[in-house]
């Protein structure tokens, strides 16, 4: 890191020489000291005060897809700095968006003001009020009080009710999602990957889409949702079938099935609408179909997910995952890198592939590769993937413009309310607002309006389109990406943003020996699992 | 009282049991004749009959079984409204009479196997609080200096807490499931047990047949369990009748917050606490173990309230 920070600085200052602005400009960057580690990055630089190149290790065709994430948002960097070190940007973010935090009153809601010095289209209102509530009746019915205009996550059942409710409208989300049954191969009997495959066929999954699933979902053919392309590639999933997973199961040495746990968070997911009801539901189809007694054991949801990530819940436990950035990496690649341990000990048969995946720009070129990785994926049984979901929101009908978009959370400041606030309500509370750190849809929803990333998603499609930076290009070869910044642009701090808030927001998530590398729990899970891990981590 | 020169322990015994009351009709027989003349104590009788009868028999009456998942053996919509063929649901269509709970199983099955669990609940737990609690209150009130001074004040720590929440606390440490909410709900109701009993005890123990017992030899774990005890119990039972109502009460909270019984039991509180988000778009499943935790709690209260009447001595005229 030292010897990355030095060359890096001594580059940009001849730069600045050469170029001769007005005032030196002092770039900051961050470097691996080799590409040894296994990750993607290889540094972030600032070449002049309104361009970032980003040097990569082997070449990265989703970069612009990942880079236009929120959780890679841009703050200012004597921010980050001050306050990363001691643990308080959680509930202080400071962005370049169309809004700014006014207050966070824990356990009840929280307050931004309109950004009148936005960049972009001012939003119509003045108030954007983030409330959450648990339940889809509660948020529902607040919804017909109209003490809130949005709601996140309707429950399945409500659907036609809103459809057909005048005062209300249907807002589809068309985000693909996956629910899978994790295992951890740690533990026993999950070690065994003939009870993994008994238990992928033991499952009937068309049973729970067509009793506890809205219209539209579909069982999971592959992990990867297929509109996201090479997710469908290869073999589909196992065919339901009790009694051959039952004789897999004898020969693994449990004729008779084996005691296990089911955990869950009670949290409304898109791949998980009830979460209760599905998880009895489990239990019922492992004991009927292949004798599993499973206990059902709700926990907190914060807890839920960091033992969930550290593969230290002993049974089966039920998660999903919704589309971050339209590319297949973000499916596979979060979930069966090297440096992901929620199933166990990663498999190498699929990362491998991954990597060698992920460094093709072509998706018809990497097709054959992908189609190896889901096939290792069907063989191996990290995981049981059961449905991609289907989803909505609700809304008052006097809103306009309040549509989804597929990728990234609603642009809230494009709605128009018709008056000086919106309240939007949603399933739970933020953990943090530095997302950064931060992995569960509820934070990034209430990060999106505050802070931005150098490129954002379309409002229509998963198209990328310029943020705070107007283009990001590639060199021939793909291993070098400029990004060219947004001029003029303030935070809501007032300082003004340039090339070095990019190189010091990033390198406080993937540089494992920044001093702002603190963040929430330390885990930065989207630089590690999106980039291939961070850089410099001292073994 | 003629036996007064006869020195044995024996007549001792006697003069107790039937001196004192002076009736030569038992008091519990009187408790009985008194508690069936009141309203409030008939009408208890009868719905504590009836949840026994379907706890015995809720293999016979209900239609399915309890954990019986509908998926693919019968055509029914989760959630579906209850289904009642005299009131004009159509034939053909399966008759459920308190309709389908969100993972497809029959709720009038469900409801009559929670009476089960409800009762063996109110029974065990106090049982458990009762025992404990009683023996604790007299060994206080009956020895007193050290033995009360500790033993109540550990009772006054554990009354010092709002008893659903501390029995809240005792499972978020043992961990959730129906045997540690059984015994968290025990320790929390223990208390009110060894209060009464020790006061009891207190008053009892000042009495003369015991100091005639005393007196006589009596030794005295014989003075305590043969003399005191039986004649300070009236004030124990009456609280442990009501103790039920609340532990069944206290119970379908902690399953409701899902601390208590886990699915798939059929349980009252966790019927309600899964299904309490649909409580409009299918208030069938909450209302009926609803109002069964209402009933069963009534039956209860109403028989506490009947047995305290029959019990009270000022009313013995």
């Amino acid at each position: 890191m030292k010897l990355g920070l030095i060359g890096g600085l001594a580059m940009v200052s001849m730069t600045a020489v050469l170029a001769g602005p007005a005032f030196s400009f002092e770039g900051k960057s961050v470097a691996a000291a080799d590409c040894n580690y296994g990750g993607k990055i290889k540094s972030i630089v600032a070449t002049d005060e309104h361009t970032v190149a980003f040097s990569m290790c082997s070449p990265d065709p989703a970069f612009e897809a990942k880079a236009a994430f929120v959780s890679f948002g841009i703050e200012p960097s004597e921010h980050i700095e001050k306050n990363g070190p001691k643990k308080a940007l959680l509930d202080n973010p400071i962005g370049t968006g169309p809004f700014k935090l006014d207050s966070w009153n824990r356990g009840d809601s929280i307050i931004m003001s309109r950004n009148d010095a936005y960049w972009g289209d001012k939003p119509s209102f003045k108030t954007l009020v983030f409330r959450w509530n648990q339940s889809g009746a509660g948020r529902l019915n607040e919804l017909r009080a109209g003490t809130v205009d949005e709601i996140a996550n309707l429950s399945p059942e409500d659907f036609d009710g809103v459809k057909n409710d005048p005062d209300l409208q249907f807002l589809p989300l068309e985000s693909p999602n996956t629910l899978y049954l994790g295992m951890v191969n740690t533990v026993k009997p999950f070690d065994d990957v003939k009870v993994r495959q008994a238990i992928a066929m033991g499952i009937d999954r068309q049973r729970i889409v067509d009793n506890f699933y809205p219209e539209g979902s579909v069982v999971a053919s592959h992990f990867t949702p297929c509109s996201m392309p090479n997710g469908c590639s290869g073999e589909e999933w196992y065919k339901f079938d009790a009694a051959a997973g039952k004789k897999l199961l004898a020969e693994a040495g449990y004729p008779n099935g084996f005691k296990t746990k089911i955990y869950y968070r009670d949290v409304f997911r898109t791949y998980l609408p009830e979460p209760s009801a599905v998880a009895v539901e489990f239990q019922t189809q492992l004991k009927q179909n292949l004798g599993i007694d499973a206990e059902v054991l709700p926990m907190e949801s914060g807890e839920f997910i960091s033992q969930a990530n550290a593969g230290r819940l002993d049974g089966f436990y039920l998660l999903g995952w919704g589309a971050d950035y339209p590319h297949i990496t973000n499916f596979l690649d979060y979930h069966f890198a090297a440096s992901n341990m929620q199933f166990g000990k990663p498999f190498a048969e699929i990362y491998n592939l991954l990597n060698k995946a992920g460094t093709i720009g072509d998706p018809k070129a990497a097709e054959p590769i992908y189609t190896e990785a889901n096939n290792a994926i069907r063989a191996l049984v990290p995981t049981v993937p059961i449905v991609h979901g289907a989803s909505a929101f609700g809304a008052r009908a006097t809103l306009k413009n309040a549509a989804l978009r597929p990728f990234g959370a609603p642009r809230l400041q494009d709605v128009d309310p018709g008056k000086d606030s919106l309240v939007f309500m949603q399933s739970a509370e933020p953990i943090s607002l530095y997302c950064a750190d931060e992995t569960d849809g509820e934070s990034l929803y209430a990060c999106t309006p505050i802070v931005e990333a150098l490129l954002d998603y379309a409002k229509d499609s998963g198209a990328i389109v310029p943020s705070l930076a107007t283009s990001c290009e590639a060199n021939s070869d793909s291993t070098v990406w400029t990004c060219h910044l947004r001029e003029g642009v303030k935070f809501t701090d007032g300082s003004d943003f340039d090339a070095n808030d990019v190189v010091v927001s990033w390198a406080a998530g993937i540089d494992a020996t920044n001093a702002a590398h603190v963040g929430n729990t330390g885990s930065f899970d989207y630089f590690s699992s999106l980039w291939g891990g961070l850089m410099n981590v001292k073994k | 009282m003629t036996s007064l020169n006869n020195a044995s322990a024996a007549a001792a015994d006697a003069i107790a049991e039937e001196g004192l009351i002076g009736d030569p009709v038992p008091l519990w027989k009187q408790t009985w004749k008194r508690l069936l003349r009141k309203r409030s104590g008939q009408v208890g009788l009868i719905i504590i009959g009836l949840l026994l009868l379907i706890a015995i028999t809720a293999p016979v009456i209900a239609p399915y079984d309890p954990n019986d998942v509908l998926i693919g053996t019968e055509h029914v919509k989760r959630r579906e409204a209850p289904c009642v063929h005299l009131l004009g649901c159509d034939i053909n269509r399966p008759q459920h009479i308190m309709g389908i709970d969100g993972n497809s199983r029959d709720t009038f099955s469900r409801v009559l196997y929670g009476t089960r669990v409800s009762l063996m609940i109110g029974l065990v737990t106090v049982t458990t609080a009762l025992v404990s609690g009683v023996l604790l209150g007299a060994i206080a009130g009956f020895f007193g200096g050290i033995a009360d001074n500790i033993i109540m004040r550990i009772m006054d720590v554990i009354l010092g807490f709002p008893s659903l929440l501390l029995a809240i606390a005792i499972v978020a440490v043992l961990g959730p499931g129906i045997v540690n909410a059984l015994l968290a709900i025990s320790i929390v109701s223990m208390p009110a047990y060894a209060r009464v009993t020790r006061a009891s005890v207190l008053s009892v123990k000042t009495l003369d047949f015991v100091s005639a017992t005393r007196a006589l030899g009596g030794s005295p774990a014989r003075i305590l369990f043969r003399r005191v005890l039986p004649n300070a119990l009236t004030p124990i039972v009456v609280l442990a009748t009501l103790g039920i109502a609340t532990a069944i009460l206290d119970a379908a909270g902690l399953s409701f917050l899902g601390l208590g019984a886990q699915p798939p039991m059929p349980e009252w509180g966790t019927m309600l606490g899964t299904e309490k988000d649909q409580v409009f778009s299918a208030p069938h499943l909450v209302f009926f173990p609803g109002i069964a935790i209402m009933l069963t709690v009534l039956g209860f209260n109403l028989l506490g309230d009947g047995l305290r009447d029959a019990l009270d001595p000022r009313l013995n005229t």
